[in-house]
C-alpha cells in the first residue's frame, strides 16, 4: 500500500521479502518484482470508518468518529442490556469481523484513554487506577500531541505516556503547550471530555464499491452484509423497523450502460435483525441473473415503522413467536417462490375445485368457509381422470362399488363455469375409497353418462 | 453386584431391551388410536423425530390416521410440503384437522423441498409437518432426522411402499394400506420387537354410508331370567 510514493502497509510476505515502511515503488519493485501495489484511498478508508461506527450504534446511539480511523463508542448506558462488558466487547467484536475488517478493541472510563489503548495494543481497563497502570505500557509516540517533540523525549528517557506523566506540569506546558496536558488529563479522567456523536441521517441510503468485477449475484453478499450491518445499527439507534428495502447493484458504465439491478424486499413483518435481513437477502440473491458484471452496491431503506418493543414475557412461549413464523414464512417465500407458498383460504361454493382456494400467503382475503359436515376427500385431482367402463361399472385398477347415495353439485351459472355431476363415494377392491362424480346428461343427449375420478380420501 | 440396574431405561432413556418397546420418550404426541399405541415405541407419534410413512397410493386414509395428533397440536400452524395434489380444506375440516392455518408448500427442486423442511425444523414454529418426497438419497434423511431431533415439531414423511427396501435413519416406519373400514399398518420398523402381521386401526367416520350388509349389534342380549315357578309356590298349593 503505497501513500504519496511510500510504502505505509504491508503484509506479511512483502516484509519477509525485504520491504519495508517508506520505501519507494522503484525499490519495491527491484526486490518483489511481483508485488501487488495499491494507492492509499483515503475517502474510501473513511467510508469504511464510517460504516463500522453506523455497525456500532448496535449497541449505544453515542458513538464518535475520532482521529486515525478509531470509532469510540460510549457503552455506559448499555451494559445491563448486553449483560455486562465482557459480553458487549465479544458482541462488537463479532460485529466488526462480520463487517469484515480487523480491528484493535479497548475498554476504558474515558474516551481518551480507549483512543490511546486502541491505538497502541488494546486492552480492558475498567478503573481509572487500572488507566493508570496501563498507560506504563503505551508507547508516547501513540499520543499526537507528543510527536513533535518526540526526539527531546526520548532524550529525556521518557518512552511511555506514564513517564511524561511524571514530568514537571509547568515545564512540560511551558515546552509544549497544553494540547500535551490537556490530552493526558482527559485520559486520567481529569478534564472532562466533550465528543460530537455521529449523527444520524433521516434516511438511510449507503453505497458501496466492490473490490472487483463481480459476475454472480451470491457473490454481492459479502458487500450487502455490511451494507445490512450499517442499516441494521442505523435502525436500532432511531428505534425503527425496516419494512420494505432495495438493494440495487449497478453495472458497468460504458457503451453498453445497464440500469441497476434492484432487488426488492418487501417484509410482512418489519424487523431489524440482521441476520434475518442477510438470510432473506441470500436467498434472494441466488435467484438473480446479472445480465452484467456488477462494480457496486446500493442499499436504501424505503419504509420504516416504529420498532415494537421487545417482548419481556417471563416464559417463552413454546414454538417461537408469531414473529418467528413469519420470518420463515418470509424466509420460504424468498426462496421457493410467493406462488409456491399457499394457504387455505376456502370459498363458500358448492364446486369443489372452486372451493378449495389456496392463496399465496402474502395475500388476505375474506375467508368463507364452506358448507361442511359432508364426506369431502382431502386430496382433490387437480383435473378430473375420465375412467373407462367395464361391465357397466367404473373401471380403476378394480371395478369400483358405489358406497354413498348420490350427492347431486350443480351450479357455477353464474359465472360460466356450470358443473352438473353426481358425486359418489366409491370403494375399489382394495378397499380405497374414491370420489368420482357421474356427469349428468339430459335426455336429448345419446350417449351414455362418462365417469370421472375427481378426489382421494386421505 | 446387587447394584446393576433392573430396567436398561434406568441406565440411559435411549438404551431398551430388544424384546420390549423403547419407552421414557418426553416429547410424545398421543396418536389416538388404541390399538395403534400399544404397538407404537413410547405410546404414540414422538416429535422431534423422523417417522416415515409409506404408502402405496396417496389417499388410502394417511391423513385420516394423523387426525388425532394433529388436531392435538392444533393451535400451532400446521405445514404441508410437496403435497402430492391439491388439498381440499373442506375435507381437512370433515377428518377434523384444523386446516386454518395449513400452509401447503410446493418446492421446484428436491434441494428447495429439503432445505425448505430443514429451515421450518430449525425455526420450530409450527406443529407438524408433513413432507411428501418420492426420491430421498440417506444422507438428506439422516440431515432431516437431525434437524427434527433439534425441534419439538412432528414430521412426517411420506414414501413410495417400494422405499420400504432401502434403509433409513428414521427411528420408527410403518408401510400404511387401506382396509375396509380402516386401515392396516405394518411395523418396517421401530424400536422394539419386530412385528409382521399388521395392526388394523379403524378410522371414523368412514366415507361409505351405505353398507353391503345390515348393521351388526354385537350386544348380547340379556340373560334369560328363568320361568318356572318358584317350589315354594308349589309347596303352598294344596
Amino acid at each position: 500500500m503505497l501513500e504519496k510514493d511510500r510504502v505505509v502497509a504491508l503484509d506479511r510476505a512483502a516484509l519477509s521479502a525485504g520491504i519495508v515502511a517508506g520505501m519507494r515503488r522503484g525499490g519495491v519493485l527491484t526486490l518483489a518484482p511481483g508485488a501487488v501495489i495499491r494507492e492509499r484511498d483515503l475517502t474510501r478508508e473513511a467510508e469504511l470508518v464510517r460504516g463500522v461506527a453506523f455497525a456500532l450504534l448496535h449497541f449505544t446511539p453515542h458513538v464518535v468518529l475520532a482521529e486515525e480511523a478509531v470509532v469510540l463508542a460510549d457503552v455506559s448506558a448499555s451494559l445491563r442490556l448486553f449483560g455486562g462488558i465482557r459480553p458487549l466487547r465479544r458482541l462488537a467484536r463479532e460485529t466488526v469481523i462480520a463487517f469484515g475488517v480487523t480491528a484493535t478493541l479497548a475498554v476504558a472510563p474515558t474516551g481518551q484513554a480507549a483512543w490511546l489503548f486502541a491505538r497502541s495494543s488494546g486492552g480492558i481497563a475498567l478503573t481509572l487506577r487500572s488507566v493508570d497502570r496501563a498507560l506504563r505500557r503505551v508507547p508516547l509516540p501513540a499520543l499526537p500531541p507528543a510527536r513533535p517533540y518526540a526526539e527531546w523525549f526520548d532524550g529525556l528517557g521518557c518512552e511511555t505516556v506514564d513517564d511524561v506523566r511524571r514530568l514537571p506540569r509547568a515545564g512540560l506546558k511551558k515546552r509544549c503547550g497544553t494540547a500535551l496536558l490537556d490530552a493526558l488529563d482527559r485520559a486520567t479522567g481529569a478534564a472532562p471530555e466533550v465528543y460530537e456523536w455521529l449523527e444520524m441521517p433521516p434516511a438511510f441510503s449507503a453505497r458501496l464499491e466492490l473490490p472487483d468485477r463481480i459476475e454472480h449475484a451470491e457473490a454481492v453478499l459479502f458487500a450487502a452484509r455490511r451494507l445490512i450491518l450499517q442499516m441494521t445499527g442505523w435502525l436500532s439507534a432511531r428505534h425503527l423497523a425496516i419494512a420494505r428495502f432495495v438493494l440495487e447493484l449497478e453495472h458497468e458504465r460504458g457503451r453498453a450502460a445497464v440500469p441497476p439491478t434492484a432487488i426488492e424486499a418487501a417484509l410482512a413483518e418489519p424487523t431489524s435483525r440482521e441476520d434475518h435481513l442477510v438470510r432473506l437477502l441470500k436467498e434472494r440473491l441466488g435467484r438473480v441473473e446479472l445480465a452484467a458484471p456488477g462494480i457496486a452496491v446500493r442499499l436504501d431503506a424505503k419504509d420504516v415503522r416504529e420498532a415494537d418493543a421487545p417482548s419481556e414475557s417471563l416464559f417463552p412461549e413454546p414454538g417461537g413467536s408469531p414473529q418467528d413464523h413469519a420470518r420463515l414464512m418470509e424466509l420460504l417465500v424468498a426462496r421457493l417462490g410467493a406462488q409456491n407458498v399457499t394457504r387455505a383460504a376456502p370459498v363458500a361454493d358448492h364446486r369443489p375445485e372452486v372451493a378449495a382456494r389456496w392463496l399465496p400467503v402474502g395475500e388476505t382475503v375474506r375467508s368463507m368457509p364452506p358448507p361442511s359436515g359432508l364426506p369431502r376427500p382431502t386430496w382433490l385431482l387437480d383435473s378430473p381422470v375420465q375412467l373407462i367402463m367395464r361391465g357397466h361399472r367404473p373401471f380403476y385398477g378394480t371395478p369400483l362399488r358405489m358406497v354413498s347415495p348420490a350427492e347431486r353439485i350443480e351450479g357455477g351459472w353464474q359465472d360460466g363455469h356450470l358443473v352438473t355431476r353426481d358425486y359418489f363415494v366409491a370403494e375399489s377392491g382394495d378397499a380405497v375409497h374414491y370420489w368420482v362424480f357421474r356427469e349428468c346428461t339430459g335426455a336429448r343427449d345419446d350417449r351414455e353418462p362418462r365417469w370421472f375420478l375427481h378426489g382421494l380420501f386421505g | 453386584m446387587s447394584a446393576l440396574p433392573r430396567h436398561p431405561e434406568d441406565i440411559d432413556p435411549e438404551l431398551w431391551r430388544a424384546s420390549h418397546l423403547a419407552a421414557g420418550f418426553d416429547r410424545v404426541v398421543l396418536c389416538g388410536h388404541a390399538a395403534l399405541a400399544a404397538e407404537l415405541p413410547g405410546g404414540g407419534w414422538l416429535a422431534g423425530a423422523l417417522t416415515e410413512l409409506l404408502t402405496p397410493q396417496p389417499g388410502c386414509g394417511e391423513l385420516h390416521l394423523l387426525q388425532p395428533a394433529l388436531a392435538t397440536v392444533g393451535s400451532r400452524p400446521l405445514l404441508l410440503l410437496q403435497p402430492p395434489h391439491r388439498l381440499q380444506p373442506a375435507g381437512l375440516a370433515w377428518l377434523g384437522v384444523p386446516a386454518g392455518q395449513a400452509c401447503a408448500l410446493r418446492a421446484p427442486r428436491t434441494a428447495d423441498a429439503l432445505w425448505a423442511a430443514e429451515q421450518i425444523l430449525r425455526a420450530g414454529t409450527c406443529g407438524a409437518l408433513l413432507f411428501w418426497q418420492s426420491e430421498v438419497r440417506q444422507e438428506a434423511l439422516r440431515r432431516l432426522h437431525l434437524a427434527a431431533q433439534a425441534s419439538d415439531i412432528l414430521l412426517f414423511l411420506f414414501r413410495p411402499l417400494a422405499a420400504a427396501q432401502a434403509t433409513s435413519p428414521a427411528p420408527l416406519r410403518l408401510a400404511l394400506r387401506a382396509a375396509r373400514g380402516g386401515i392396516e399398518v405394518t411395523f418396517v420398523k421401530r424400536r422394539g420387537p419386530q412385528r409382521d402381521e399388521p395392526v388394523f386401526v379403524p378410522l371414523m367416520p368412514s366415507p361409505a354410508l351405505l353398507s353391503r350388509y345390515a348393521t351388526l349389534d354385537r350386544r348380547t342380549s340379556a340373560a334369560p331370567r328363568p320361568r318356572g315357578v318358584s317350589p315354594a309356590l308349589v309347596d303352598a298349593t294344596p
